[in-house]
């Protein structure tokens, strides 16, 4: 299967490459969103890796970044930032339309890439399934007592407190830089949106890993967070407390790709598949 | 048919390399072959190499930008980067600029291993000059380098909440696969001048610079860019590199050719 690189969009501002595995057409496509900044490779590669990997097992896949990201361009006009981002992911579905007869489609994303594919999923019949990684996050009050409590109870703590205070000072470790960040929802719409989206039929993959456990740090914290919308069979949720919070490991990122593979594969199973 | 000034395009024997292809409003006398770094330094100058290349192309220059096999949107596994085939796919590209631009005169552009590639890919490719930004001259320092960092990630408690095992961390730098075979090209890499005019811009941090004499002793010169660039952060590893004086540097030079 060759990919091809696409100059797409109604201002012919958006870049993609599409992966269309051949007797694929009509089936669910993928969408990749930009992670960040990072365009549309993905962090180390991941975007890469993944929509091949989606490709051989047979679906046709779209990586492509959103207006002003990676090579793509501005496409004038006075949208918002989220218009702007609903509108670029139709030109990406049209796309992918045109070139594998797709009707239906799942959006993968990372962090900001997670909070653009909640919002267009959140409000376009089209999307049947989303992967968000790192989404939206609370600290609920179960992650308060997982994060502190332990902390309050190790006399080593206690300790080396003690002996900083004693000595007048704390040490000087810079602040670290936070790459990616996604700008809080608030968290009754962000329910409300997932209630939505499984009532009409949707699936849900949510997977969280430990490089953002400033906010998530625990399996539990899910349904903590966005409580019995979580039980709901559409969802699928995963805490990977072992990786960073861009799969900068190889074998992680092996095993990410894979999970996704495998829900994809579970609740859009392809045309080869489901004749297996 | 619609002429877009930026075509992406995929291009050579199997079209299996991808490229972006940075058309000028008027017909262009001057082309520029932009050969990326490997790794993530690739990812990380992506922005400021598609600002230079638009930067050139308001200048009248067409412009090429493109990933080797194995890197970026280019076919192949990035555990199969090797460093003839990246130095081959540097001469098929700019085969490949000069077809599209009609133009013969080339000049090539390359960070850190970008410059390096392009170094060494200046007699095959009949580069006109060479523009090497930090190019790495000495293959071993840059493999001692990448193997103290990823060795730092393994513990790194800004990024993992546990240390990993060293078995999680091998045989990788910062994020991508490696093979055994360019790991060891790149810890032989001596890299002698070109036969054409060089540039070397250096914005290397204090210290960490090396002799630049030997690549410019004959036809060249060495041009400073600061502040320096912390290439070797692990701390800014994922951060974009941008830098204004090197877009006015490499800009600065075309600009005295035209």
């Amino acid at each position: 299967m060759r990919e091809e690189a696409f100059r797409f969009g109604r201002a012919r501002h958006l870049v993609g490459i599409a992966g269309v595995p051949e007797g694929a057409f009509g089936e669910t496509g993928v969408i990749v969103l930009n992670a960040g900044m990072v365009h549309r490779i993905g962090p180390f590669r991941l975007h890469v890796e993944l929509t091949r990997q989606l490709n051989a097992a047979g679906y046709p896949t779209l990586r492509f970044d959103l207006s002003t990201l990676g090579d793509s361009g501005a496409s004038g006009g006075g949208l918002t930032r989220t218009q702007q981002v609903c509108a670029d992911v139709d030109d990406a579905m049209k796309l992918l339309a045109e070139r594998a007869g797709c009707q239906r489609f799942v959006l993968v994303g990372l962090c900001s890439g997670a909070q653009n594919a909640h919002t267009v999923a959140a409000s376009d019949p089209r999307v049947s399934g989303a992967v968000f990684l790192d989404g939206y996050a609370y600290r609920t009050l179960g992650y308060k007592l997982r994060h502190y409590l332990p902390r309050v109870l190790d006399p080593a703590r206690w300790t080396r407190f003690l002996r900083q205070r004693a000595g007048g000072g704390g040490t000087d470790k810079p602040a670290p830089e936070p790459v990616f960040s996604v700008a809080p929802a608030p968290r009754e719409e962000v329910i409300a949106d997932f209630t939505g989206m499984v009532g009409r039929g949707m699936k849900l993959y949510l997977v969280y890993s430990g490089g953002i456990s400033y906010a998530f740090n625990h399996a539990r914290q899910f349904r903590e967070c966005f409580g019995k919308v979580m039980d709901h069979p559409g969802v699928t949720t995963s805490y990977r407390s072992e990786t960073d919070h861009t799969y900068i490991l190889t074998g992680d990122r092996a095993r990410l790709v894979d999970g996704i593979g495998g829900w994809l594969a579970r609740n859009f199973p392809p045309a080869a598949g489901r004749q297996a | 048919m619609r002429t877009d000034p930026e075509l992406p395009f995929f291009f050579g024997a199997d079209s299996g390399l991808f490229g972006m292809y940075h058309a000028p409003a008027s017909t262009p006398r001057r082309a520029v072959l932009m050969c990326p770094p490997l790794g993530q330094e690739l990812i990380r100058t992506h922005r400021l190499y598609r600002q230079l290349a638009q930067a050139l192309a308001a200048q009248g220059i067409a412009v090429l930008r493109f990933d080797y096999h194995g890197t970026g949107d280019s076919a192949g596994d990035s555990a199969e980067v090797d460093w003839q085939r990246c130095i081959g796919d540097a001469v098929t590209a700019a085969g490949e600029l000069r077809s599209r631009a009609g133009v013969d005169r080339i000049v090539a552009f390359g960070a850190r291993l970008g410059g390096s590639i392009a170094l060494g890919a200046a007699d095959r490719a009949r580069f006109a000059e060479v523009i090497a930004w930090d190019p790495v001259i000495d293959g071993d320092d840059y493999v001692s380098a990448l193997d103290t960092m990823q060795a730092a990630l393994r513990e790194d408690a800004d990024r993992f909440n546990q240390p990993r095992t060293h078995a999680d961390v091998a045989e990788q730098w910062l994020g991508f696969d490696i093979g055994d075979s360019l790991r060891k090209q790149i810890a032989a890499l001596k890299v002698t001048p070109a036969n054409v005019p060089t540039l070397v811009l250096d914005s290397m941090p204090a210290g960490a610079a090396p002799r630049w004499e030997p690549l410019v002793s004959t036809r060249g010169r060495v041009a400073a860019i600061a502040p320096p660039t912390p290439w070797n952060d692990l701390r800014r590893l994922e951060a974009a590199i941008l830098s204004h004086p090197l877009i006015q540097a490499v800009t600065g030079r075309m600009a005295e050719d035209a």
